[in-house]
């Protein structure tokens, strides 16, 4: 066994996370409050970049080796796959921006020092998420995962809409996590290991599912499911998305529910075996997450209300390309999936700190603490250009038109729904190219209402947005229109995440 | 070389647009430069590759698995359409010069046109058809932002929306086109899917010619999908010059013809193509009848006038429905921007205002008549040789009840058109408008486009002759100048369809008092709700937005109807697992 | 089903399962929430060992549940420090008095 390096792409965060802590604490008498955030922030960032160029360094060596990559510290086994490394590049990329962006958006707030600490370790939890390679082990980075993002949500303590969407996103989860729990007993109980690769063996080796294992699996989708904000286990996310502060609606949006997927995939992977038509499965949740978050969010008057919903519609396509690739075995689905979990990432992430951009420099500077409506962006674009520019982008982008990431990504879906002349799937494609346009009838009114002539009350009042904020906000429109111009830019990074996936689940 | 100018003709407009996202208000004379700059030099790219129109693939770039190779390809087809797209784009941003003046955030303005010319120009010349579609959903893009331009006005905004929406819906027919070929040919070429629809299933080609139908009907505004032009009509005229009268809505008409070979054989396709033609050119005709807005009154027009080139293709006349679009795309873009500098100066839309212009505005007056008179289809303006050859092509190849309807229809555009000319700029003054003569940048590109009107014809020639050499897949039907002209003025058609249009005029002339005062009620009716497919689009928005609020309600915010849904769920995955292991 | 052990301990595990699931349906006060959380996460602690006896791999069985109990303390004490928080800012533990975010 060579030594390897990814490891510590989850050590560094985790380790440098409460130093951050400390730091904001001790340092709290000597210096100013100014520079004491800027020290914690500066902290966090180096820890982030130090953890960039560990990935970096691992990646090289994944694809030299050209196999996943172990690692063991007693009896704990850690593996570094394509999904982990797409996992890994997804919330590294989300984090350090969030991380740049939370500067000005949460100076002065009480617990900033709490805010940066939990960001740090919360990205370090999903890498390791990524690379669990036992049941139990998944869940415990699962349920680490679960309880910093509580706090996070809850993190204006003083609200009382932010503790309500705290406390019903705790308790949901927990509940989630209990079945989880559940059916890692059930696991344990009919197999014997934990160990994914053992119980992949024995699975494959057997012939008919006994119960106690089919019930596991079903506890496995909703257990996970609910993180992961299948309709209708969904209800926490609107209120949780929309309470918290944006960087971190943007890290629950973008990689959060999305590791959630990961550890669900994993798990159900072992059972994989079984003549169990999982891709079905997730054909069904992603027309039923697509449908119904596009309806609810149409009717939606606050943003960042309305982008939690979106969420729940590309959910919808995520787990239609995973569906198609289980279905009939097509790594285009895969890929395609990857792809727009990229892309989702990038264009949500976008949406959310765009939003959160307006809801700071419109609200927030002017100590009104309540929602941002849509209304409150007339004319937006006089007075904040590239903010708006960036948020129309990643609507648009949202809405799947070209030439931006999302339009790319469902294709390579929609691709593969065609592959092999399925005429449920096709129905099926079609229906999902139905519901983009369906979304534009939400995305587009924001927009227009952004490009106004006339500038609302709310936008005259208007404080400037500082240059930390802007600077995510320039990086992430132009990876949305790179990507869309120059789709296979991403193929380093989707392509092997999507042979982990069907290898995974043996096909 | 074509590699260069395609490159030109689609990177510079693209090129400009960037460029014009970056100025400030503060600055017009920059503006208004920077675009008629950039729009101009697009234009003379695209005139300086007619030359090299060749069927061969001049760029191609791999752009990996799955999407296939992005390659552009500029044949006889392709050229045309680009240098009308550009050319007529130039000339409409030279009229935005004088139109737009002293508007506000011209940036936005000019970046989403050259943003289009660029789009329009890939559209027609990818022939790939992934990248068709993206640039197809690009020109949809720019359309539906420069109709809602004027964010502020709520009509504007819901126009563009349904604008976007309408024909987004029609584009997934062409996504499922594209898709379906990919996945029997394994690859998005055009030529491939030309040169082997002959050997594909035939429910997949099937599926394949009736989706590109819907996305070419909703893209060209073709009934059932005719609604959303008339509403479009809130964008800023020169738009509705260049994008809804002279170019993007030519697309779906553009993707008829370019398929037409491989589609012509599959069951009922060109009867449907037809009957979407007839329909189209025959209702809108109606409801320009008694239309009251002036841009409204043209778009009806412009409607009926693409039913024709679509019907054109219906009954096998792909070079008289191109050399239509040709002639229709000067002489329509000609009416608009005429229109536009009647607006401009009037301030209103309302033909019932207007009246007696033309001696305040003699210029404008003049070729808007010439516009009019090519549009009715009477001789020798561009619009009669097109139109005529479409009706002949109709009558020796189409049903005769569908030749018998567009016939109606020529006599309805001759009603129509005069009624138009005559309220507008004859008989009394209603009110007393101050209007004054278009200005300078106005007059240019007015007076090239009347010239464009009066000479586009002779083009017929040397336009079917390199569509022959060009298309190997299509057989066109290729005249010089003298053999059009024997042709047209031999076959009694023609005089037939004169006598319709001469009817068509008399008519208007005798009851001219009827039909510029109130309308008939049930006219109105009929046209108000655009045959009741307006009443139909309101009924599908509504009920979809009262299904999700009665959804909304599934979002109680109680803690224990969440548990509820989780414990349900599970249920519902337990018994699926079981039943299906 | 015979009456050993193994099925005394299955059918306790099912019982607290049931009274915890039905105890998250019917409790609004925060506190009583957390409580029955726990109800439902002790459940699943002995439904681990139980595994682990089953498959005979006790030892690894109730390292797992110990990791439980210990990770769901954590969970426990978010929890109540939310349900302070909130006791604090709005003056009930009520979840459905404070209960804003509908629609």
């Amino acid at each position: 066994m060579n030594p390897t390096l990814f490891p510590w792409m989850i050590a560094v965060p985790l380790g440098v996370s409460p130093l951050v802590y400390l730091a904001g604490r001790l340092g709290s008498h000597k210096m100013e409050l100014n520079g004491r955030s800027i020290f914690v922030r500066g902290l966090a960032l180096l820890a982030l970049l130090v953890t960039w160029a560990l990935f970096v360094l691992s990646w090289m060596e994944f694809t030299a080796r050209n196999e996943k990559l172990l690692f063991n510290l007693e009896s704990i086994w850690l593996n570094a796959d394509g999904l982990s490394f797409l996992l890994a590049a997804m919330v590294l990329g989300l984090g350090t921006f969030v991380v740049l962006f939370s500067g000005p958006y949460i100076a002065g707030e009480v617990g900033e020092e709490k805010y940066y600490a939990m960001l740090l370790a919360i990205v370090g939890i999903m890498i390791g998420l990524g690379c669990a390679n036992d049941l139990f082990n998944l869940w415990m980075w699962f349920e680490a995962m679960a309880v910093s993002s509580y706090l996070l949500v809850a993190f204006y303590r003083e609200r009382s809409a932010s503790l309500e969407a705290g406390m019903k996103y705790l308790v949901q989860s927990a509940t989630g996590s209990v079945l989880v729990l559940l059916g890692i007993a059930l696991v344990l109980g009919n197999a014997g290991t934990l160990d994914m690769d053992k119980i992949r063996a024995m699975v494959s080796s057997e012939s008919a599912a006994p119960f106690g294992l089919l019930l596991a699996g079903a506890l496995f989708v909703i257990g996970f499911g609910v993180k992961v904000a299948f309709v209708p286990l969904h209800t926490w996310l609107p209120d949780a998305h929309s309470q918290a502060p944006s960087g971190i609606s943007a890290m629950l949006s973008g990689v959060v529910i999305e590791a959630g997927l990961v550890a669900m995939l994993r798990a159900l992977s072992t059972l994989g075996g079984f003549s169990i038509s999982w891709g079905t499965l997730l054909l069904a949740f992603g027309a039923l997450n697509m449908f119904f978050g596009n309806l609810m969010a149409l009717r939606q008057t606050q943003v960042k209300r309305m982008l939690a919903y979106s969420s729940l519609s590309h959910i919808g396509y995520i787990l239609i390309g995973l569906g198609i690739a289980l279905f009939n075995g097509n790594p285009a689905g895969a890929q395609g999936a990857a792809f727009h979990l990229f892309n989702h990432m990038v264009m949500k992430g976008l949406a959310f700190l765009a939003a959160g951009a307006f809801l700071f420099a419109l609200l927030d500077k002017s100590g009104i603490h309540r929602p941002l409506e849509v209304k409150d962006l007339a004319g937006g674009a006089r007075k904040y250009p590239l903010a708006a520019l960036a948020l129309s982008i990643a609507l648009l982008a949202l809405g799947g038109l070209p030439p931006l990431a999302g339009f790319m990504s469902k294709w390579q879906i929609f691709v593969a729904g065609f592959q092999g002349s399925n005429a449920w799937l096709m129905g099926l494609v079609i229906f999902a190219a139905l519901n983009s346009v369906l979304s534009l009838a939400y995305y587009a009114p924001l927009v227009n209402m952004l490009y106004r002539r006339n500038m609302g009350e709310v936008v005259e009042r208007g404080a400037p947005i500082p240059l930390a904020m802007n600077i995510p906000l320039v990086v992430f429109a132009l990876a949305i229109v790179v990507i869309g111009l120059w789709p296979s830019l991403m193929n380093w990074l989707t392509e092997p995440a999507a042979q982990a996936f069907l290898v995974m689940f043996g096909k | 070389m074509a590699g260069i100018l395609i490159g030109l003709v689609i990177g510079l407009p693209w090129l400009g647009a960037l460029v014009l996202w970056q100025t400030r208000d503060e600055n017009p004379r920059l503006q208004h430069t920077l675009a008629v700059a950039f729009s101009i030099a697009a234009g003379v790219a695209s005139l300086a590759l007619i030359p090299f129109a060749s069927a061969e693939t001049a760029i191609s770039i791999p752009m990996g698995h799955y999407f296939g190779e992005l390659t552009f390809t500029a044949d006889g087809l392709a050229v045309a359409l680009t240098a009308i797209a550009c050319v007529i784009g130039s000339l409409a941003v030279i009229f935005s010069v004088d139109y737009m003046q002293g508007e506000e955030q011209l940036s936005r303005y000019y970046a989403f046109v050259l943003l289009f010319i660029g789009a329009m120009a890939g559209l027609v010349l990818s022939g790939n058809l992934l990248f068709m579609f993206f640039f197809w959903e690009i020109t949809a893009l720019c359309s539906y932002a420069l109709i809602s331009f004027y964010n502020d006005d709520p009509k504007a905004v819901a126009g563009g929306i349904k604008a976007l929406i309408i024909t987004q819906v029609g584009g997934v027919g062409l996504l499922a086109g594209a898709l379906t070929t990919y996945a029997v040919l394994g690859s998005y070429q055009v030529s491939d899917l030309l040169a082997k629809a002959e050997t594909m299933p035939a429910g997949l080609l099937t599926l394949i010619a009736f989706g590109f139908l819907i996305a070419a009907a909703a893209k060209s505004a073709q009934f059932p999908f005719h609604t959303w032009l008339p509403d479009a009509m809130e964008a800023p005229t020169p738009i509705s010059a260049l994008i809804h009268a002279a170019t993007m809505v030519n697309a779906g008409v553009y993707l008829l013809a370019r398929f037409y070979p491989a589609f012509q054989h599959v069951a009922g396709w060109t009867l449907a193509v037809t009957i979407v033609g007839l329909v189209s050119a025959l209702i809108t005709a109606f409801m320009a009848l008694t239309a009251t807005d002036l841009k409204r009154a043209l778009a009806y027009s412009t409607v009926s006038q693409l039913g024709y080139m679509v019907y054109a293709i219906g009954v096998g006349g792909v070079f008289a429905s191109q050399f239509h679009l040709l002639s229709h795309a000067v002489f329509k873009a000609l009416l608009f921007l005429s229109a536009g500098a009647v607006i401009h100066s009037a301030g209103t839309r309302d033909m019932r205002r207007m009246g007696a212009l033309g001696k305040q505005m003699p210029f404008v007056r003049n070729v808007f008549i010439l516009g009019a008179l090519a549009l009715a289809g009477l001789p020798i303006l561009n619009g009669f040789w097109s139109k005529e050859l479409i009706l002949e092509a109709g009558l020796s190849e189409g049903p005769l009840w569908a030749y018998v309807g567009m016939l109606l229809g020529a006599g309805m555009t001759a009603f129509y058109t005069l009624r138009m000319t005559w309220i507008v700029f004859f008989g009394e003054a209603r009110e007393s408008l101050h209007v004054h003569d278009a200005g300078k940048a106005m007059k240019v590109s007015l007076g090239l486009l009347a010239l464009g009107t009066l000479t586009t014809w002779l083009l017929a020639g040397p336009f079917g002759e390199m569509l022959d050499e060009t298309l190997p897949f299509h057989s066109i039907h290729n005249l010089n100048l003298s053999e059009l002209a024997n042709e047209i003025f031999t076959a009694p058609a023609t005089y037939v369809a004169l006598a319709m249009v001469a009817l068509g005029l008399a008519i208007f002339w005798l009851f001219r008092k009827q039909a510029t005062a109130k309308s008939e009620a049930w006219m109105d009716i009929l046209s108000r709700e655009s045959f009741g497919f307006d009443w139909l689009n309101g009924q599908v928005a509504e009920r979809t937005v009262q299904f999700a609020s009665v959804l909304q309600k599934t979002q109680t915010g109680v803690l224990s109807w969440n548990v509820v849904g989780i414990l349900g769920a599970l249920l519902a995955v337990l018994i699926f697992l079981v039943w299906s292991a | 089903m015979t009456l050993n052990s193994l099925n005394v301990v299955l059918f306790g595990v099912i019982l607290l399962l049931a009274v915890g699931f039905y105890g998250l349906l019917i409790t609004r006060n925060l506190i009583k929430i957390v409580l029955v959380l726990q109800v439902l996460v002790k459940a699943v602690v002995i439904a681990l060992v139980l595994a682990g006896k089953q498959s005979g791999n006790l030892g690894l069985g109730q390292s797992i549940a110990a990791t439980v109990i210990v990770a769901d303390t954590v969970v426990a004490v978010v929890a109540l420090a939310l349900a302070v928080q909130v006791r604090r800012h709005t003056g009930t533990l009520d979840l459905s008095k404070i209960s804003t975010l509908r629609g």
